[in-house]
C-alpha cells in the first residue's frame, strides 16, 4: 500500500521555511562564499581561495581577540554565582521585595548602548568613581580607568555581569520557586545552616537552569560587541586591550571595508561556537547519565 | 458635460505643457509677467480650435545655473552629513533655488549621521548610492571612494570657468592620480579654544600660546604643574599618515608612490614627542587615541581642560552644554606643524560615477558649493566658504560679536592657504591601521619609536607589493 503524497504539511511549513531560508540559510551561505573572496562591500567580490584563512592563522590581532573572547567566558560562572545569590535574596516574602526584583531587572530591559554610555561616564576621568575617590583623599588626581590597558577587559566583563544579573536572576528565581518547601524543611531538620540549606537543596534543584544559563551566557560572552564598542569609544581599547572576536570582525568588515576577511573571521567564530556548544551539551549529558 | 470639462482641462494642460521651460540652464528673474496670448491648435487636420490661455514667458538664464546639458526631468538624490535638523531650512532653501535654476530637475534629500559611512557603503554595494554625496575631505573619504572608481572625475566633467570660482588650493585638495573628485564645500578654521578659568592659572597669556606644534609638550607640562589638569590633545587616529606629513613634515611615501617611508627621523621625533607627553602624564590618554572627536570636546566642555583644538562651529556645542563656561572662552590660532601648512579642507560635494543623471548631479553638487550657497551656510554656522567671491558679502566685513565669529576677519586668508599636501597613499586605511598599532605600544608601553615605525613600514610595504 502506497501513501498518497500531500502538499498540505509543506504549505504550512512554507512561511517559516521561507523566512529561515532568507534570513538564516542564505546569509550563512553568502558568508561562506565571501570568506573566500576579497570583498570591500562597494565593488564586486574577487575570488582569492584560502588567502583569508591563511592570513587569519598568522594574524596576531585575531588571536588576541580570540584570547580576549575566551577570557570573557569568566563572565559565565560569575554571572551564575551572583544571579543565584541574588535570586535567593529576593526569593523571600518581605514587604516591597517585588520592587527590588523589578529594580534588579532594569538593566535587562535597558539598551546595551545606554548601559555602556552610563558606565563610560562613571569611569571617565571626570566621572563619579574618580570624584568619590578624590573626595575621600584616596586619589590626588583623576585616574584614567578607561585608558589603562590592564583594566579594559575586567571593566568590560564587570559591565556584562552587572547588566546580565537581573535577567538570569529571574531564571533562577523561577527555578527556586519550583523547589518543594519540604526539601528545605528536611534540610533544616537534618541541621543544615542557611548556607548549607541552599548548597544542598537550592543548587542541585537549579541544575536545569544552571545548564541553560551556562550555555546562553557563554555564547553571549563569545559574541560580545556592544559593550566594547561603547566603553572603548569604538577603538577596542588602547593596544586592543579590550578587543573581542566580534569587535574585530566589525572593525575589519565595516571600518576597513574587508568584508571577505570579516567573513572568514565569522566562520572561525562559528566553528568555535559550535565546538563550544557541543562540548557543553556533551558534558551536561554525561553528568545527567552519571546522576 | 463632465466629459467636456475634462476635455477642456486636458487641452489646457497640453498647451501649458508645451510652453513649459526646459531643464537646461534657464529661469531667472526679473519676474516674468503673465500675459494673454492666443494659441491655435489643429485637431484632426480639419477642425480648428481657438482658446485663450494664460502662460508665463520663458525667463532668461539663471546666473546660478552654470552647468550645461542638464538632463530634462532628472530625479536625483543628495546625501548630506550631519546637517539635519539644525540646517534643515538652509538645505531646503538651497534645493528650492536649485530646482528653480534648473526647472524640471527634482531633488530628493537625505541626511545621514553616525551611520553615514556604513549607509553609503551599503548603498554602493546595492547599486543605489546617491547621485550627490557630501564627503569629508579631512577624513580622506573622497580619496577612499575615488580610488575605487566610485566617484565622477570632476576635472573632466566641469568647465574651467566653474573650477576657477573656487580657491585653487581647495580644488586641488585630495587629488587621486592627479584628478579632482570633489567640489570644495564649507571649510573650517583650526583654532585653539581656551578656557581662561584654567589657562590663566598658568600665568601665561593666550597670545603666548605656541605657534608651532613642538611647543605643546612644554605648555602641557606647565599646565599640569600649575593647574593639575591634563592637555586635551587628539591624534588623528583615522589618518595618522596625514598628521605625520603636516605636523612632522615627514615624507611618508617615495616619489614614485611604491614604497612607504614613514620611519624617517622626522616621523620618529614626532612620535617621541607624543610618547614623551604620555610618559610625563601631561595628556589625557583617552582623548589622545580616540576616534571620536567628541571625547575631547566633552572633556573641554566639562571645564577640566585648558584648551582644545577645534573649529569655531563647535563652540555652539560648548555653549549649549556648559553655558557657564562660554563667558570664559577665548580663541587663538592653532599651532602649525613643521610642514608650515595650516591644514587641509573640511568638506566636499562629490558625484556618484554611476549617476543616471551625471550632469544634473554635477549641477547640484556645484550649486551647493557656489558663492551664494556658501554664504547662506556661513551665516548660520561658523564655517567658511570655498569660493573667494563669497567673502565679498558684507557679512564677512561686519564686526564680530560672538566668539564663534572671531575668526571671520582672517577666514579668507586662512581658507586660501588650505591645501592637501599628502600624496596618494595606496591601501591607506590598512596602512593607517598598521601605523596605529605600531605607535600605541610606543605611546603607552615604552616601545622603541624607531623600531616600531620601521616594522610598520616593512608591513605596509609588504601589503602594497
Amino acid at each position: 500500500m502506497t501513501k498518497k503524497f500531500s502538499f498540505t504539511p509543506y504549505l504550512f511549513l512554507a512561511p517559516a521555511l521561507l523566512v529561515t531560508a532568507v534570513f538564516i540559510i542564505y546569509p550563512i551561505i553568502s558568508v561562506i562564499y565571501y570568506s573566500f573572496t576579497d570583498y570591500d562591500i562597494m565593488t564586486p567580490p574577487v575570488w582569492v581561495g584560502l588567502k583569508n584563512y591563511i592570513e587569519l592563522a598568522t594574524d596576531s590581532t585575531f588571536w588576541l581577540a580570540m584570547r580576549n573572547s575566551l577570557i570573557y567566558l569568566i563572565a559565565t560562572p560569575t554571572l551564575i554565582v551572583l544571579s543565584i545569590i541574588t535570586a535567593i535574596l529576593v526569593n523571600r516574602k518581605l514587604p516591597g521585595i517585588t520592587l527590588f526584583r523589578a529594580l534588579y531587572y532594569v538593566p535587562a530591559v535597558s539598551g546595551s548602548i545606554a548601559i555602556g554610555i552610563t558606565w563610560r561616564m562613571i569611569f571617565d576621568s571626570n566621572g563619579i568613581i574618580n570624584g568619590i575617590l578624590m573626595t575621600l583623599g584616596i586619589l590626588k588626581e583623576p585616574f584614567q580607568w578607561l585608558a589603562e590597558p590592564a583594566l579594559t577587559l575586567p571593566l568590560l566583563i564587570m559591565l556584562t555581569v552587572w547588566a546580565g544579573i537581573g535577567y538570569y536572576m529571574m531564571v533562577f528565581l523561577a527555578g527556586l520557586q519550583n523547589i518543594p518547601e519540604e526539601l528545605y524543611d528536611a534540610a533544616r531538620i537534618d541541621g543544615c545552616s542557611e548556607v548549607q540549606k541552599h548548597w544542598h537543596v537550592s543548587v542541585p534543584g537549579l541544575r536545569p537552569q544552571i545548564v541553560f544559563v551556562a550555555v546562553i551566557s557563554s555564547l553571549a560572552a563569545l559574541k560580545v560587541f556592544d559593550e566594547v564598542y561603547v566603553l572603548t569609544s569604538r577603538t577596542g581599547g588602547i593596544m586592543d586591550s579590550g578587543i573581542t572576536i566580534v569587535f574585530y570582525l566589525w572593525r575589519k568588515g565595516f571600518q576597513l571595508s574587508h568584508a571577505g576577511y570579516a567573513s572568514a573571521i565569522a566562520i572561525a567564530l562559528l566553528a568555535v561556537t559550535l565546538i563550544f556548544s557541543l562540548v557543553n551539551i556533551r558534558l551536561q549529558e554525561h553528568r545527567m547519565e552519571a546522576d | 458635460m463632465r466629459t467636456k470639462i475634462v476635455g477642456l482641462l486636458m487641452l489646457a494642460s497640453i498647451l501649458l505643457g508645451a510652453c513649459a521651460a526646459p531643464a537646461t540652464p534657464a529661469a531667472q528673474p526679473p519676474a516674468p509677467t503673465p500675459q494673454t496670448v492666443v494659441q491655435t491648435v489643429v485637431v484632426n487636420q480639419t477642425q480648428i480650435v481657438e482658446k485663450q490661455v494664460v502662460v508665463t514667458p520663458t525667463p532668461g538664464p539663471d546666473p546660478e545655473a552654470v552647468i550645461p546639458n542638464v538632463e530634462p526631468n532628472a530625479q536625483i538624490t543628495v546625501w548630506t552629513f550631519w546637517l539635519s535638523p539644525t540646517f534643515d531650512s538652509y538645505v531646503k532653501d538651497t534645493i528650492a533655488r536649485f530646482e528653480k535654476a534648473y526647472p524640471g530637475v527634482q531633488v530628493k534629500w537625505e541626511d545621514h549621521q553616525a551611520t553615514f559611512r556604513d549607509d553609503l557603503n551599503a548603498a554602493f554595494a546595492a547599486g543605489n548610492a546617491p547621485d550627490v554625496i557630501n564627503l569629508s575631505v579631512t577624513e580622506g573619504w573622497v580619496s577612499q571612494y575615488a580610488t575605487k572608481g566610485l566617484l565622477l572625475d570632476l576635472d573632466k566633467a566641469v568647465p574651467q570657468s566653474v573650477k576657477d570660482t573656487y580657491f585653487p588650493g581647495l580644488w586641488k585638495q585630495q587629488l587621486v592620480n592627479g584628478d579632482n573628485y570633489q567640489f570644495p564645500y564649507y571649510q573650517g578654521i583650526a583654532i585653539e579654544l581656551i578656557n581662561k578659568q584654567v589657562y590663566d592659572k598658568t600665568g601665561l597669556k593666550p597670545e603666548d600660546f605656541p605657534k608651532t606644534v613642538d611647543g605643546l609638550p612644554a605648555l602641557c607640562k606647565t599646565i599640569k604643574q600649575k593647574t593639575g589638569t591634563l592637555c586635551d590633545i587628539r591624534l588623528t587616529v583615522s589618518d595618522l599618515l596625514s598628521q605625520m606629513v603636516y605636523e612632522a613634515g615627514a615624507k611618508v611615501i617615495s616619489d614614485d608612490g611604491k614604497k612607504y617611508t614613514f620611519d624617517g627621523p622626522e616621523a620618529v621625533a614626532w612620535l617621541q614627542m607624543y610618547a614623551g607627553m604620555v610618559k610625563d602624564g601631561t595628556v589625557d590618554r583617552n582623548t589622545l587615541v580616540t576616534t571620536d572627536d567628541r571625547v575631547g570636546l566633552n572633556l573641554f566642555t566639562s571645564g577640566k581642560a585648558a584648551f582644545y583644538q577645534t573649529g569655531p562651529n563647535l563652540i555652539r556645542d560648548v555653549r549649549a552644554n556648559n553655558p557657564g563656561l562660554y563667558g570664559y572662552l577665548t580663541t587663538v590660532t592653532a599651532p602649525v606643524g613643521k610642514s608650515g601648512v595650516v591644514g587641509k579642507g573640511l568638506m566636499g560635494m562629490s558625484v556618484n560615477a554611476k549617476s543616471k543623471y551625471p550632469n544634473a548631479a554635477v549641477a547640484l553638487a556645484q550649486f551647493f558649493t557656489n558663492a551664494a550657497s556658501n554664504v547662506a551656510l556661513s551665516k548660520m554656522a561658523a564655517v567658511y566658504p570655498s569660493t573667494p567671491a563669497s567673502y565679498d558679502d558684507p557679512f564677512f566685513s561686519a564686526p564680530s560679536v560672538a566668539i564663534e565669529d572671531s575668526a571671520k576677519p582672517v577666514a579668507k586668508d586662512y581658507v586660501s592657504h588650505l591645501a592637501d599636501i599628502v600624496p596618494t597613499l595606496p591601501k591607506k586605511d590598512d596602512v593607517n591601521d598598521i601605523v596605529l598599532h605600531a605607535i600605541e605600544p610606543v605611546l603607552f608601553n615604552g616601545a622603541d619609536a624607531q623600531k616600531a615605525l620601521s616594522d610598520a613600514v616593512a608591513k605596509a610595504n609588504a601589503l602594497i607589493q
